[in-house]
Formats: C-alpha cells, sequence, structure tokens
C-alpha cells in the first residue's frame, strides 16, 4: 500500500477549541514554524467546541474569586481532579477570554452598563458564564477559523488520524499516519511536536449528543502506544436529550438545561410528573440526579412512546416559551415537534468524557514530543464537568500546548524515523474491512454496542452488568473482523469510516468498563447500584488504564490534594451545587 | 403500509448523474436521515458530509429539489414533493464525490472580503465595555451568528455568473466588522469589500436573504456596505 509522506515542524490534529488555539499560540510563540493542522472534518466545523451552548467559566467578577471558581470545580468533580490541572484552567481562563475578545474579535453579550454579561450555570456559587446567546461555540469557533485561515498553516481537512507513529526506538513521537478521507489513500506526516487535540465524544452509548464525527479516536491511539488514561470511567448525561425514535440523526441531542431551570415539567409516560419523587429540587436538580431520575422511570416502564419522558413547557406560556428559548423551540419546530405548546419526548444522552489521557499543565504527555489538550485528556474535571468549563478547558489547554510546542521546537529539532511495523499494522488494520466476507451487518452492530453500554455501562452500573458487557464487547470485536463494508471503494467511504468509527469506539468502550469496574463506589457521573456510597474524600483515588500485551490494566492511583483538601476549603462559605 | 418516498440522489463528480432509490418515510424524518438510510441500508458508499445534526456546523448543506438547504434541520415533509425528493451537492462548489462538495474556495473568499478580525488590546488587557444597544453594536450582532454553511453562496447567482464575486456571505461578515468598533483593519477592510468582485458586484437579487437558515439577511448587509462606503466617499 503507497503511503505519500509529508514533514512539518508542528502537527495538530482537531481543529476544535483545542487544536486551533494551539495552532495560532504555537506560530505566536515561534513565527518561524512550520505548522499543519488536520482534521476528520472540516477545519472548525466538525467536532464539539462549535456545538457549545452554555458558555464560558471565568471568575472576572471583582465580587468572584478564582479560589471560588477552583472550590466550585473541585467541588463539583467529587475531589477526582488533579488539582493543579483545576488550578491552571481557571487562573487562565481570564487571559483566554480575554484573548478572544481582545485579539480574535468574539462578540460576547453585554449588560446594560456595557460590561460582560454572565450568566448562572448549575453547580457554580457565583454567575460567571460569559456567552453569546446560546450560541457560544460557533462564535468562537468562527473568530478562530478566520485567524487560522490567515497564518499560512498547512491544511489537512478530511484526514483522519489512524495512529499516532512512535520514533523507531520508541523513546518519542515521529509523526502520525491519516487517511485522506476524499481520496481513500494514506498519509504519513512526520512532526518534532504532535499535538493530541481530537476530541473525545461518548457515542457508544444508544443516546448521545455529540458532533457525528466523533469516535474517541485520540483516545483509543494514545491507549494503543500503552499511555496512561484516567478517570475513564466518567462519563456525564445530559437529562434531556431530544427522542425522535432510532431511524433519525435527531435523536440524542441537547434541550438545553435551562429549559428545567426556567421550570420546565417532566412527565412520564402517564403524563405525571415524578422528580419530586425522587429529589425535593425536582426537575432542578443537578444533571446527575435528574438523568438517574429518568432513567429509573424508564426502568419501571413509565414511558413515552420512543421508550422514554416528556418534557412540558406550555404552562409557562407558549408565546413566553417560544420567545425565551427560541433556539429550541425552532429546533424542535423543524423537527416536527412543538416545545413550546406541546409535550416533547427527551431522554438522558451521553455528553462528554471527563477522563482521558493523562497529561500535565504544560499539555506534554508521557510521550516526548506528544501534547495534548481537550476533552482527550483527562483530570481537570473530575467525576464531573461544570456546564461552561468545557470549552474553557479546551482553549486554555489548547493554547498552553501551543506556548510549549512552540518552545520546545528549536531550529536545532530533528524528526526521528517513525517505526514503520506500527504503520504497517495501522494500514493492515484500516485496510481489513476489505477483504472481509462475513454475513453481519455494519449497522446491527452499531446498535449492538449502543444497547451493551446503555444498558450495562451507562447511568446506573453494577458489577454483573460489567461482566457482562466485557464479554459483550470482546464479541463485538470479532463481530467486526468479519463485517464487509460493501464496495471497495475508498474515495470518501462514509461506511469505511463507520467500521474504523467501531473500531475506535469499541476500543475506549472496553477503557470505560474496566475503569467503571474498578471504581467501587459512586460520585459525580459514576454511579453504582452495588458500591452507592461515595467513600472517605480523604481516600480518593482516580482510576488509571493502560493497554498492555495482555490486555488492560487498572490502577486504583491515590489523588494528592495538592492545593486543597477535603474537609478545606479556599473560600468561606459553601462550593459547589446545593445537593 | 408504509409510504414510500422517492429519492433521487446525484452520484459521482461533475459529470454523475441521478440515482433513484426508494426509502420508507417516517414520522420524525430530516433530508439528512434519508441520505444516511441510503448510506446505512441501500448504497454503502454514497458520499455526504455531516457534523453536529443539530443547525450549528453548516457541513450538510445541500441542494433539495433545486434549493439550497441544511439537511439536518429540514422536515422531509417540508420540501418532498408528492413523496419524491431530488437531492444533489451544493452549486457553485466543485463536487468531490456524490453530495460533498469542495468548500475552500468560499473560506478562502470570506478572507479576501476581509473577514478577520483585528485589535488593538491584547489578552493582557481587561474587557471594555461595548454599549449593547448602540446602533454599530446592534447592526453587527444583527449579522454576526453565521454559521457559514454556504447555503447562500450556492444559492447566489452571482457568483454563478462570476467567479471572483466573493459572495453574500463573506460581505455579510464584513458588515459585521464594519461595524465591530473594536475592529482596528477599517482601511484594510474597505479596499477588499469595494475591490473587483466586492459589495458592488452584487446585484442584489437576494436569494441569500430568502435562503438563509438561520434568517441572516446578507443582502441587506451587502446593500448597507454599498451604502456607507458611498457615503464616506467612493475612493478607496
Amino acid at each position: 500500500m503507497e503511503i505519500e509522506r509529508h514533514k512539518t515542524d508542528v502537527l495538530i490534529i482537531g481543529a476544535g477549541g483545542a487544536g486551533l488555539f494551539a495552532a495560532v499560540h504555537a506560530l505566536q510563540t515561534n513565527p518561524d514554524l512550520d505548522v499543519t493542522i488536520a482534521v476528520k472534518g472540516l477545519l472548525g466545523k466538525c467536532g464539539c467546541t462549535r456545538m457549545v451552548q452554555g458558555g464560558y467559566n471565568v471568575a472576572l467578577d471583582p465580587r468572584d474569586s478564582l479560589e471560588r471558581h477552583f472550590m466550585d470545580t473541585i467541588a463539583g468533580g467529587k475531589w477526582l481532579p488533579r488539582q493543579d490541572l483545576a488550578w491552571t484552567l481557571i487562573e487562565k481562563s481570564v487571559e483566554r477570554i480575554q484573548e478572544l475578545e481582545n485579539e480574535l474579535g468574539c462578540f460576547f453579550d453585554r449588560n446594560p452598563d456595557g460590561s460582560l454579561h454572565q450568566k448562572a450555570f448549575a453547580g457554580q456559587t457565583f454567575d460567571r458564564t460569559v456567552h453569546k446567546g446560546d450560541l457560544t461555540g460557533i462564535e468562537i469557533i468562527n473568530r478562530l477559523i478566520e485567524r487560522a485561515w490567515s497564518l499560512g498553516l498547512n491544511k489537512l481537512e478530511e484526514h483522519r488520524a489512524i495512529a499516532l507513529v512512535p520514533a523507531k526506538d520508541g523513546s518519542a513521537i515521529s509523526g502520525v499516519l491519516f487517511i485522506n478521507m476524499r481520496t481513500g489513500t494514506y498519509h504519513f506526516v512526520q512532526a518534532k511536536a504532535v499535538l493530541l487535540g481530537t476530541g473525545g465524544g461518548p457515542t457508544m452509548y444508544r443516546y448521545h449528543t455529540p458532533s457525528g464525527d466523533k469516535s474517541c479516536d485520540g483516545m483509543a491511539m494514545v491507549a494503543d502506544l500503552g499511555l496512561k488514561l484516567r478517570d475513564m470511567e466518567m462519563v456525564q448525561f445530559h437529562p434531556t436529550g431530544l427522542l425522535a425514535g432510532t431511524g433519525t440523526r435527531m435523536t440524542g441531542t441537547v434541550l438545553e438545561e435551562g429549559l428545567r431551570g426556567a421550570g420546565g415539567y417532566l412527565l412520564n409516560g402517564a403524563g405525571k410528573r415524578f422528580m419530586h419523587d425522587y429529589h425535593p429540587d425536582g426537575e432542578r436538580a443537578t444533571r446527575d440526579i435528574v438523568s438517574r431520575s429518568i432513567y429509573a422511570e424508564m426502568d419501571k416502564g413509565n414511558t413515552s412512546p420512543n421508550g422514554g419522558v416528556y418534557i412540558e413547557m406550555k404552562h409557562l406560556g407558549p408565546e413566553i416559551v417560544a420567545k425565551k428559548f427560541k433556539g429550541m423551540v425552532e429546533r424542535c419546530a423543524d423537527c416536527g415537534f412543538d416545545l413550546a405548546g406541546d409535550r416533547v419526548e427527551v431522554v438522558p444522552t451521553a455528553h462528554y468524557m471527563m477522563g482521558g489521557l493523562e497529561f500535565e499543565p504544560d499539555g506534554t504527555t508521557a510521550l516526548p514530543g506528544l501534547f495534548a489538550a481537550g476533552e482527550d485528556c483527562g483530570g481537570v474535571h473530575g467525576a464531573n464537568r461544570l456546564g461552561g468549563n468545557g470549552v474553557a478547558n479546551s482553549t486554555v489547554f489548547g493554547g498552553i500546548a501551543g506556548d510549549s510546542m512552540g518552545r520546545a521546537v528549536t531550529a536545532g529539532s530533528l524528526w526521528r524515523d517513525p517505526d514503520e511495523h506500527m504503520i504497517g499494522k495501522a494500514v493492515a488494520r484500516a485496510e481489513q474491512p476489505f477483504g472481509n466476507s462475513g454475513s453481519e451487518n455494519i449497522n446491527d452492530l452499531r446498535e449492538a454496542l449502543y444497547a451493551s453500554m446503555w444498558d450495562k455501562v451507562g447511568i446506573v452500573r453494577n458489577h454483573d452488568g460489567l461482566i457482562s458487557a466485557q464479554s459483550d464487547l470482546d464479541s463485538f470485536t470479532e463481530a467486526l473482523n468479519a463485517i464487509p463494508i460493501g464496495s471497495g471503494e475508498r474515495r470518501f467511504n462514509l461506511t469505511w469510516h463507520d467500521w474504523q468509527n467501531l473500531d475506535s469506539l469499541i476500543a475506549v468502550s472496553k477503557i470505560i468498563t474496566s475503569a467503571a469496574l474498578a471504581r467501587e463506589d459512586s460520585r459525580g457521573a459514576h454511579f453504582r447500584d452495588d458500591f452507592p456510597d461515595t467513600g472517605k474524600l480523604e481516600e480518593t483515588c482516580y482510576t488509571q488504564v493502560q493497554k498492555n500485551d495482555s490486555g488492560l490494566q487498572v490502577n486504583m492511583v491515590p489523588v494528592v490534594f495538592s492545593i486543597v483538601k477535603p474537609g478545606q476549603s479556599l473560600i468561606e462559605d459553601e462550593a459547589g451545587a446545593p445537593s | 403500509m408504509t409510504k414510500i418516498l422517492t429519492v433521487k440522489i446525484w452520484r459521482g463528480g461533475k459529470d454523475g448523474t441521478l440515482e433513484s432509490y426508494s426509502v420508507p418515510a417516517r414520522k420524525s424524518q430530516t433530508v439528512l436521515d434519508v441520505v444516511t438510510y441510503i448510506q446505512r441500508h441501500l448504497d454503502a458508499d454514497l458520499s455526504y458530509r455531516f457534523a453536529c445534526r443539530v443547525g450549528m456546523c453548516g457541513s450538510c448543506a445541500m441542494t433539495v429539489n433545486g434549493v439550497p438547504r441544511w439537511t439536518c434541520r429540514t422536515h422531509v415533509d417540508k420540501v418532498s414533493q408528492d413523496g419524491q425528493l431530488i437531492i444533489e451537492p451544493l452549486k457553485n462548489l466543485e463536487i468531490i464525490r456524490d453530495l460533498t462538495t469542495d468548500m475552500v474556495p468560499f473560506f478562502e473568499k470570506w478572507e479576501k472580503a476581509g473577514g478577520r478580525f483585528e485589535g488593538k488590546q491584547s489578552r493582557a488587557d481587561k474587557i471594555t465595555a461595548i454599549d449593547p444597544d448602540s446602533k454599530k453594536r446592534l447592526a453587527a450582532s444583527a449579522a454576526i451568528e453565521c454559521i457559514n454553511c454556504a447555503v447562500c453562496y450556492s444559492g447566489c447567482d452571482t457568483v454563478r455568473a462570476r467567479d471572483d464575486y466573493v459572495g453574500p456571505a463573506a460581505l455579510n461578515r464584513a458588515w459585521s466588522l464594519f461595524n465591530d468598533e473594536k475592529h482596528t483593519g477599517q482601511r484594510k477592510l474597505k479596499k477588499s469589500v469595494k475591490a473587483d468582485g466586492g459589495c458592488y458586484t452584487c446585484h442584489t437579487h437576494a436569494n441569500c436573504s430568502q435562503s438563509c437558515p438561520v434568517d441572516l439577511d446578507p443582502a441587506g448587509s451587502i446593500a448597507s456596505l454599498k451604502r456607507s462606503y458611498s457615503m464616506f466617499g467612493s475612493r478607496s
């Protein structure tokens, strides 16, 4: 198989908040660099940063403080975050929001006096979320795309990364192997530094919110290198995804949190409100509690026709709802639903992965030359991510990693010869489906993966279910290894990429499941009905998964409380969400 | 009995042809869902592009029964004619394969029209106040929420006639920068917008404003650019 080869100084994979910021900063730090950005879709148009509705958490108000934002993040993360990472996020978000507004020209909503408007967001003790209406991500990414287009970057759009390739001697990264999706050909880009910024996206669950291109490719690739991933059991579910049946890509997409905050009702299949049966805050309880409560109603069979529950807003006045939640009402209307005046079916939906590759506050990883930022990384959010800390995470750490790469790659830096064996192996894996002739169907396998992860590794977990999921996942690998993909067409063949997406998703599902099995307590996004208690916070450990020849090795590693210990606080009053 | 949609889809490159497929109609079904059904169940190597599924990324635009649209937010019932759909790639962009087009010229023209912010403050500076109700801010805000889906570009007769015309989305962005009081590159912007292929190339057919899925008014933005630059002297 022919492989096209190129060299660049800095190679960035992913063009969301992390990748684009890394590109901009690498060139600002060192304008002489040749920087290449590769992305699975179109630059800035695929991925999840663009889809941010809520906004950007940052402590700007004199009555707020870095300490308060930090404590909210630690309390929200159930003491699991790596504290130096969380502190970096919070401290640097101030500079980053100023950069977004002052240097990139983002429009953010204002107060009548002209200052930035900062809105309330769940789980926080101060209103600190900067936003552009409910389309903050589009504004941030559009301004970043404009900057990226003007910088003279090498752009590899619709290039799918299939392997991070180490140097021959394994001492550092050598480059990345891609499939040019348009031509269906292989392309190896050798680089002195590589940024992993592909994002996460838990799309292995029956209901999920992320962009359709997301399939955890980055995490699958770093696992293949034997690098350590942490907190992988922590998958955040958003309580209200649109439920419109299996035949539509609309299913799973987010109906925003604000609907419940404004007084929306959740009704079960019989039309009865149920949230107060589970929690005194009713519909306004935190994401994890509402998701679990909906799941419990579904478990009891109290469901709507498509197997979920309803959200109802009309008691607030259809005209008021249509005005206040214009975007949501219009989106539902486009899909044939009347959110303002009627009930709409909803279901909890997999939204964000708090876990990922272990990395350092400067963006470096255990493999020299490999940098990482954004949802590919773990440790910033712990057991739960606050709404508004996600886009802050990708942009803060993307920028930092860009600075680090700009400094790391100097005139004297050399390219490293790649491990050709690994390139050959990755090509063989990608080529495999063209030689398959099994009778199973890729769509059936996708649905089987969705079902197993949703039922057994989802909102409520236990030992027996997780063991059963492990055996399902092994059988899915076997099935995938035999599934053909139709024609031999390689150019822009989505079904080929569906096959590879499933390959990544199954690999990462195994990691999630192993981590979930190892965590014998419940906190944040992870709930075990056989271990419902959180246990002693001061003995908090994080899960660390490493792939080796014999499979997945899971360790429980004690969290170092480097800034504040459980029972202590940096602020006087209570942090985090009232429970 | 399940209702069946008759769907014709563009296959191949610029010399491609329409191929016909039968797709079961469903209650909740967008045009993107129809295309997905065909790829998943009828013709595994059909090419198309999509990402976010919710009208935020602007990746999935196609020509549906002759009109450019975002397919993830277009319910079949809204556009099918007697159960028939003809789905083709966006016009005015080169076809890569089937329903995918090369959007590079669209973004190059965005840049060519001056679509890039320049400011005098840096990340070290505190954010300065901006009156949200000032005339300029309101004008900029009205134009800013473009998802760069290229629906307007694809529907523009002038783009079709003139290769060098930067198109409605790029000029709409220029109009938001014209009104951005923090933008320091106004001279450069004026030059780019008034250049050949810039705002004066527009014939105000206003297909752009009619087709914009997020209800922006690029035709209005372009008209305002023409007026503003004439008002402040026509020489660049």
